[in-house]
């Protein structure tokens, strides 16, 4: 893939894929845990926590949001942009759709 | 042999006349000769009609004074085998019990001891009987002669058990034989059933050219089998108030006639006709009486019968839905119907329905009883199995039985979380029809599949987005009337008419009726809604709708463009239609939905983690 792709896409993940991305563009669906000034600690649909570094926090009033970021180290994002998707999401149903997307079998569906 | 002991004369006399509780009597040791011992009933059974049991043994027992029948209790029936009672022994009899059967007293012999076993008999004893109504020939041990479901417990051996004629011997005033109903026949005529009114029907009146009656019947049941019995006129008004559900009777000199299939689903060839010289009398002894008998049917196997086949069930209420009125195009009034969903171990649930009185009168303090129902009606509706209480159905609440017990404790354990299997789509109405995500067809999948043509499948579920709506007829005016759709004519300028009702109103209330194309990955069908759609699509009733139309037009419109372009779970029925001379299929919407994404995206979820998605 070129690296003009790779900056187009921003594949969907959870805490676990992080590595496999360092560097690259993700989003991240997940659960506000904390709001800080300049980052704030959320928690991914596979329940392990990931740091988002932010510029403002003052968007982020939704218990779930969804992050666009590019990939620092395996626990942290820097934030592009933020969805709010409102207070009710299905973490494990978001979880399974990772989980199937990045299954091999569904490979040309998702590249 | 040496001095021949005295008797105790006169106990004969005071053993059927003194009160039961003188211990003078019972209690005491009486000295008797038994004239004879005679087996009357037990032992390998040849007559299948009669079980087989014990051995009961009579005796004829004298004090000098008289001689009388008596029984001997099965516990002693050894000393018979042991040949300790022959012919006009002499015995000490220790203790003794009293039966009340069929209002005459029946003595058991329950302890002796012989002391002399002299050969002749002593004094010229005259009989006694215990009263003018005939012999107790053939008493028979209470065995649960019942095949199902009876909760009479078995019989005690001891002589403490009531024992019951089964089958009195040669004929005599009074009682006559007992007959089984399975042995009621039309070459028989001097006969008597002892039976309990399982059922009773209302009293129904009919007019038609040859002229006008009234009619009851009742359903007759003993351990042997049931038959209906019925009475026109005049013994309407003899019998009507006599036989009551649930008590026995004594019936005889009915006549017995074919059974008229079409009026009645029992399995007897017969019926029997009440007539003016028909006997019937209440049965109060509280033993040995017939209880209803059930042959229940899995809910999961009701799909083996077919259409208005009769069947028993029984089951736990899961939820009961309100009384409705549905109207009688016959009977031209409305009549109250009420739906139950039952559910068993199967896991399977069915659709209930009660109808009239047992609708009305529905009103169960427990939201989730055992119900055992007898002769209910299967139906197909809409290609499922649903069950219907018909006029020769009964329904027992909580019954005391095996199957009831099981089923209490199945559902508060497992089955109230369950969720259960339903035999296919059901109609509106207030019932619940399944969507089957299942049993999703893509729309070119019904349309290449002929489904509505005979032979081909009826019911579908679709999902689907509505492309457009044809906005030219989108309602009727209808009856405002609850329950009553007919479309009103309008008359004048506010009066509107139902003809069905036969009411004029000032405005009618409008219904809709729309006609769209909706479109899925497949293709695209036009399917037909009704009210029901029209208010999921637009959100607002059809009188809303109609103003708007009427008053702007242009937002009418943008209502309509709205619309389109929401997606949503339908359940359908196809049917074959022929309208000037054109054979169509028309897709008529039975059930509308929308979306619940996370119900849909887990079930997705679900199936791509099967095989299915390999």
């Amino acid at each position: 893939m070129s690296d003009d792709q790779d900056r187009q896409l921003s594949p969907r993940v959870n805490s676990a894929q992080l590595a496999n991305y360092l560097g690259k563009n993700v989003r991240l669906a997940c659960k506000v845990l904390n709001i800080d000034v300049t980052q704030i600690v959320v928690e991914a649909s596979d329940g392990g926590q990931v740091n988002v570094q932010i510029q403002s926090h003052s968007e982020i009033d939704d218990t779930y949001i969804e992050v666009v970021g590019k990939v620092q180290t395996p626990d942290t994002i820097r934030a592009l942009a933020c969805i709010g998707m409102g207070s009710d999401l299905d973490m494990k149903l978001v979880n399974d759709t990772i989980i199937l997307t990045h299954d091999p079998r569904f490979k040309t569906m998702f590249s | 042999m040496s001095e021949i002991p005295q008797l105790t004369g006169g106990i004969c006399k005071k053993l059927l006349t003194a009160p039961t509780d003188d211990p003078d009597v019972f209690e005491s040791e009486h000295t008797v000769q038994f004239l004879s011992v005679k087996q009357v009933s037990g032992g390998p059974s040849t007559d299948p009609s009669k079980p087989s049991g014990p051995e009961r043994f009579r005796i004829i027992m004298s004090d000098g004074v008289n001689f009388m029948q008596a029984m001997l209790a099965t516990q002693l029936n050894s000393m018979v085998f042991e040949e300790k009672l022959p012919k006009n022994a002499i015995a000490v009899v220790e203790k003794i019990t009293c039966n009340i059967v069929q209002g005459r007293r029946l003595i058991i012999l329950l302890a002796l001891r012989v002391i002399a076993q002299p050969t002749e008999k002593i004094g010229s004893p005259t009989q006694l009987e215990a009263d003018t109504a005939g012999t107790i020939a053939t008493p028979t041990a209470d065995q649960t002669a019942t095949p199902s479901n009876s909760f009479t417990p078995q019989a005690p051996q001891e002589g403490t058990s009531v024992q019951r004629p089964q089958r009195p011997g040669p004929s005599n005033s009074g009682r006559g034989n007992i007959y089984p109903i399975e042995g009621l026949s039309p070459y028989q005529n001097n006969w008597t059933i002892k039976a309990r009114v399982t059922q009773k029907s209302e009293v129904k009146t009919w007019s038609n050219p040859r002229g006008e009656g009234k009619l009851f019947n009742v359903t007759l049941m003993d351990d042997s089998g049931e038959i209906r019995a019925t009475a026109f006129n005049a013994t309407v008004d003899d019998f009507y108030a006599k036989l009551e559900e649930g008590k026995v009777y004594y019936i005889s000199k009915a006549r017995v006639n074919l059974a008229k299939k079409k009026f009645s689903n029992l399995n007897n060839d017969y019926e029997l006709g009440l007539e003016r010289a028909t006997q019937i009398e209440e049965c109060l002894e509280t033993t040995n009486v017939p209880t209803i008998k059930y042959n229940f049917m899995a809910l999961d196997r009701l799909q083996e019968l077919v259409k208005d086949s009769v069947c028993d069930v029984i089951g736990i209420v899961k939820d009961v839905h309100d009384l409705t009125q549905v109207n009688s195009a016959k009977m031209n009034k409305q009549i109250p119907k009420r739906d139950m969903t039952l559910v068993d171990k199967s896991g399977f649930s069915v659709r209930m329905t009660l109808w009239g009185k047992q609708a009305e009168q529905y009103n169960e303090a427990d939201a989730n009883p055992v119900i055992a129902f007898k002769g209910v009606k299967v139906g197909d509706y809409q290609g499922g199995r649903t069950l219907s209480m018909v006029s020769s159905s009964t329904m027992q609440i909580n019954p005391d039985i095996d199957e009831c017990f099981a089923l209490r404790g199945w559902y508060d354990s497992s089955g109230v979380d369950q969720t259960f299997q339903a035999h296919s789509s059901t109609s509106g109405g207030g019932s619940t029809i399944a969507f089957n995500r299942s049993e999703l067809r893509g729309l070119d999948e019904v349309k290449q599949g002929e489904y509505g043509m005979p032979g081909k499948p009826e019911v579908f579920s679709a999902r689907g987005t509505v492309m457009h709506i044809k906005s030219d007829n989108i309602s009727y005016p209808a009856c405002p009337n609850d329950g009553c759709s007919k479309k009103v004519e309008e008359l004048g300028d506010k009066n509107w008419r139902c003809e069905k009702c036969n009411q004029s109103f000032e405005a009618p209330r409008h219904r809709y009726i729309m006609s769209m194309a909706v479109a899925d990955y497949s293709g695209q069908a036009w399917l037909q809604g009704f009210n029901d759609v029209g208010e999921a699509i637009f959100g607002k009733p059809a009188n809303d709708l109609v103003t708007i139309k009427n008053e702007n037009n242009n937002e009418f419109m943008a209502i309509m463009e709205r619309s389109c372009g929401q997606t949503f779970n339908f359940s359908c029925r196809a049917k074959q239609d022929t309208w000037k001379d054109n054979n169509r299929i028309r897709y008529g919407i039975s059930r509308i939905t929308p979306l619940n994404y996370k119900e849909e995206a887990a079930a997705l979820r679900d199936l791509l983690f099967t095989q299915w998605a390999n």
